[in-house]
């Protein structure tokens, strides 16, 4: 599936970032983790915020979480996301990375169906040349 | 603090694209010579500029264009958007107290019309795509990366997440957002200056207005505006011979807590306790505790309004209130704040705005002045790192 139109804007990324995506083609969803305080951070950066170390590495990580937080977005800011109205965007809390917070989008979900806790799992959506992560309830 | 504030200007104030016939640049120059006739200063006099993040007016060619004999101080705000109007004044008066300067001018002007929009197109924000990414430019679109996949272009959807967070866990409403949104409004209709003068809105017009991003609708957003407003500071001495009424500047603080950073506008990852929080708390605290004023001394106060939603949880940040009580409190309705309609009803110039109405609100020239005001509060963005400014009276 693709669950945004041809004509969305893709990631602005950097070299501290692109890894991400990177992974993402592979499906794998990886989030940076210091090797030496054994702990995830997100957004990534060039040296752990902890212990201040760039003994950094990208970990897979779990795609299961729960819904912190959401919203129903009903209004086209890009013209190519005017069909796709309302879609859902949502904070997910991630249990398998110490409760990382991840922006992405919630499908297969209704007004009635999204609400804060909801269990998701990851879904990858393909697009020529980009794997976007994005979630559904279990 | 040794600085007073001694003058204020702004332009005409119209919707998104309404000024065509003058450059943002062009505003931001009427802004300060009207700020500093009001002061009964002139440009020669000015030997400091201060603006805050997003500013696309320089000032080594703000003071070119003024003719500005010597520029000793030129400063850029690192918080970004709404947060940092504040802060512009108060690092004026920073650059006063340490004599680095004596008369310096905080500024902001906004045409966004002029200019390229955010989620105008791939092709225009960004011209670089290697492997099916965006080079991002800057640090800042990187870490737009981590929303702008999943259709998050702006801040609206962002804080609309917080909002319903704080929804969910205190019960706010939409009715105590809306009554933010038309007690601001209401302002906005005494005040012929403000964008939104003549357009009433009731509980009503604000309930059936469209849904944005929910829970936030059309009428709990600001305004996009085009215009420009400016603040003049100068020392407690100078401002003795000031043309206008001089006010006080007592205090101001800035801070950005634990892995802030963009905050709800990008990764959502600060810390749990600050979730709920316009991340304002620090300045708060601070605030109170270098001027010894209790939130309950405060007459009125022009609090950020980019989400009404946003304000609620001001209200509890600066200690008006518990937390979690933000709606009661605005249900409550005991202070007075955004008397000139604020980012919602007058004008979105980033908040400096609201350090112009803080000012009037001191010299007794507001057109919803609240009797006898002695204290005025004024805040940056929540949700964004931020600033506030406590203004006074001068006896
Ligand atoms: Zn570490």
């Amino acid at each position: 599936m693709t669950y945004f139109p041809d004509g969305m804007i893709p990631p602005p990324v950097s070299l501290d970032t692109a890894p991400f995506w990177d992974a993402a083609k592979e499906h794998r969803l990886v989030l940076q983790r210091c090797s030496t305080c054994e702990r995830f951070q997100h957004p990534p950066g060039p040296v752990c915020h902890r212990c201040r170390g760039s003994n950094l590495a990208w970990r897979d990580v779990e795609g299961r979480g729960t819904v912190y937080t959401y919203t129903w977005v009903h209004k086209a800011f890009v013209p190519a996301l005017q069909k796709q109205l309302p879609y859902a965007v949502a904070v997910i809390e991630l249990p398998g990375a110490e409760k990382t917070r991840f922006v992405s989008n919630v499908v297969e979900v209704t007004p009635d169906t999204l609400t804060v806790g909801l269990p998701v799992e990851l879904v990858w959506d393909d697009y020529a040349e980009l794997s976007v992560p994005r979630f559904k309830p279990v | 603090m040794n600085a007073t504030i001694v003058g204020i200007g702004e332009t005409r104030y119209t919707k998104w694209g309404g000024i065509s016939d003058q450059s943002e640049f062009s505003l931001a120059c009427e802004a300060i010579l009207k700020a500093l006739d009001d002061a009964g200063l002139t440009a020669d006099d000015v030997d400091g500029l201060a603006s805050f993040a997003g500013d696309r007016n320089e000032a080594i060619l703000v003071a070119q264009a003024l003719g500005i004999p010597e520029l000793r101080f030129a400063d850029m705000v690192w918080l970004p958007g709404g947060g940092g109007a504040p802060a512009s004044v108060g690092h004026a008066a920073l650059a006063i107290e340490s004599k680095r300067a004596e008369v310096v001018v905080a500024y902001r002007s906004l045409c966004q019309g002029q200019f390229v929009r955010f989620g105008a197109g791939p092709e225009q924000v960004w011209p670089k795509v290697e492997r099916g990414f965006l080079v991002a430019r800057d640090l800042v679109e990187a870490e737009f990366g981590w929303m702008v996949p999943y259709g998050v272009y702006n801040a609206t959807t962002g804080m609309a997440m917080i909002v319903r967070r704080h929804m969910h866990l205190y019960g706010t409403t939409t009715e105590q957002m809306g009554l933010v949104a038309v007690q601001t409004r209401a302002h906005a209709n005494r005040n012929p200056r403000a964008v939104m003068h003549g357009r009433p809105m009731t509980l009503e017009d604000h309930a059936s207005s469209p849904m944005v991003a929910d829970p936030l609708r059309r009428f709990d957003c600001c305004l996009e505006s085009d215009g420009a407003a400016a603040v003049v500071v100068t020392t407690t001495e100078r401002a003795r011979n000031a043309k206008s009424k001089p006010v006080e500047l007592l205090g101001y603080e800035e801070a950005v807590g634990p892995r802030y950073g963009y905050a709800g506008f990008a990764n959502h990852n600060m810390p749990e306790e600050d979730y709920t929080t316009g991340g304002g708390t620090r300045v708060a605290s601070r605030l109170w505790e270098s001027t010894g004023v209790n939130p309950s001394d405060v007459d009125v106060a022009q609090i950020y309004d980019h989400y009404t939603g946003m304000v609620l949880i001001a209200f509890e940040d600066f200690a008006f209130c518990e937390r979690g009580e933000g709606g009661p409190f605005a249900e409550d309705g005991s202070l007075p704040f955004n008397t000139a309609g604020g980012s919602l009803s007058e004008a979105y110039v980033h908040g400096l705005n609201h350090v112009v109405e803080g000012v009037r609100q001191l010299r007794g020239e507001s057109t919803s002045q609240v009797d006898g005001a002695e204290l005025c509060l004024v805040t940056g963005a929540a949700g964004v790192p931020g600033s506030a400014l406590l203004l006074g009276r001068t006896r």
